[in-house]
């Protein structure tokens, strides 16, 4: 299967695997600081959002780091369209374009709702797939652990329930 | 200065490899939970098993770049391991992103990931401003300490 983007054709999952460690390694190595991509977006809320919670010292103390980091993310994923094949704003979601067929005002909707849910589970179980799936089950820490098994049973139920059952 | 470019730059690598291996692309995170591609479980596999024995040796040495000593925040486990999960599960399939690939998507060109975006960032804010009434009903440690960071 090609990518969405410019029908690229992907990486080897051992190569993408591999950088994904050296990234984790680099990170801990030379920052000192565990992988974890979810928490930065409470140090983006900070930057907004008065309320207590985003004055913690955990939160205004790591804006430094977290900040360039999700910054990075976008020019990653910028620097990728250019580098392969040009850099054009899409509307392309593939299997869901075929099977739901919904516009642009629909995609919209829904991938707001999608996100409102990401942005509260991911703050409420203490991590994403980063920082729970790769760094924490690779630390052996139970709460990781717990975490990523919820939230591929939650996908693996919703994906399934879309695709297998309702279209 | 220098720090804040070695972040970008790891950043930016991150993104460049979650962009090109699949894990920012909504078909395959499809295959991923309807058990069709096993691409997003080799990358995380993977991952995983180059960074247990690493992780393990670079505790046991104790210390980071510079003689630094090393530091691993423990996350806490509370309620919203579960529950929290589930409802990221929910929203993980229904956009094709995790936290990672929403900005690698907006970065990419995807206009759908803006929407994505404003919408992860209008559900974290309102987790911590309702964090105070969250602890009693997730028994979710105390605000200064937070759910885990990562």
């Amino acid at each position: 299967m090609d990518l969405l983007l410019n029908d690229l054709t992907p990486w080897h999952w051992a190569f993408g695997g591999a950088g994904v460690a050296a990234v984790t390694l680099l990170l801990l190595y030379v920052g000192n600081h565990r992988l974890g991509v979810s928490t930065g977006f409470e140090n983006v809320c900070s930057l907004v959002v008065s309320a207590p919670y985003f004055r913690r010292d955990s939160v205004t103390g790591s804006n430094s780091w977290r900040l360039p980091l999700l910054g990075g993310l976008l020019i990653g994923g910028f620097l990728s369209a250019v580098f392969g094949g040009g850099w054009e704003p899409f509307w392309d979601m593939g299997i869901f374009d075929e099977k739901i067929g919904w516009g642009p005002a629909g995609k919209v909707v829904w991938m707001f709702a999608g996100g409102v849910l990401i942005g509260f589970g991911t703050r409420l179980g203490g991590g994403c797939t980063s920082g729970h799936g790769i760094f924490g089950m690779s630390n052996l820490e139970i709460p990781s652990i717990v975490t990523t098994v919820s939230f591929m049973v939650g996908g693996i139920i919703t994906t399934n329930l879309i695709y297998r059952v309702i279209v | 200065m220098r720090w804040t470019a070695l972040y970008l730059v790891l950043g930016a690598v991150f993104g460049l490899i979650l962009s090109r291996s699949g894990a920012a692309d909504y078909n395959f995170i499809q295959g991923m939970f309807l058990f069709e591609e096993f691409q997003l479980y080799g990358i995380i596999g993977t991952a995983v098993v180059i960074l247990a024995p690493s992780l393990y040796l670079l505790k046991r040495r104790g210390l980071a770049a510079g003689g630094r000593p090393l530091v691993i925040e423990a996350k806490p486990g509370h309620r919203g391991n579960v529950a929290g999960g589930l409802l990221f599960g929910v929203g993980w399939s229904i956009t094709g992103m995790c936290p990672g690939p929403v900005l690698v998507n907006v970065g990419e060109g995807k206009l759908y990931a803006l929407a994505a975006l404003a919408g992860v960032l209008v559900g974290a804010s309102g987790f911590g401003i309702a964090y105070p009434k969250l602890i009693g009903i997730f028994r979710l440690p105390p605000l200064e300490v937070g759910t885990g960071e990562g």
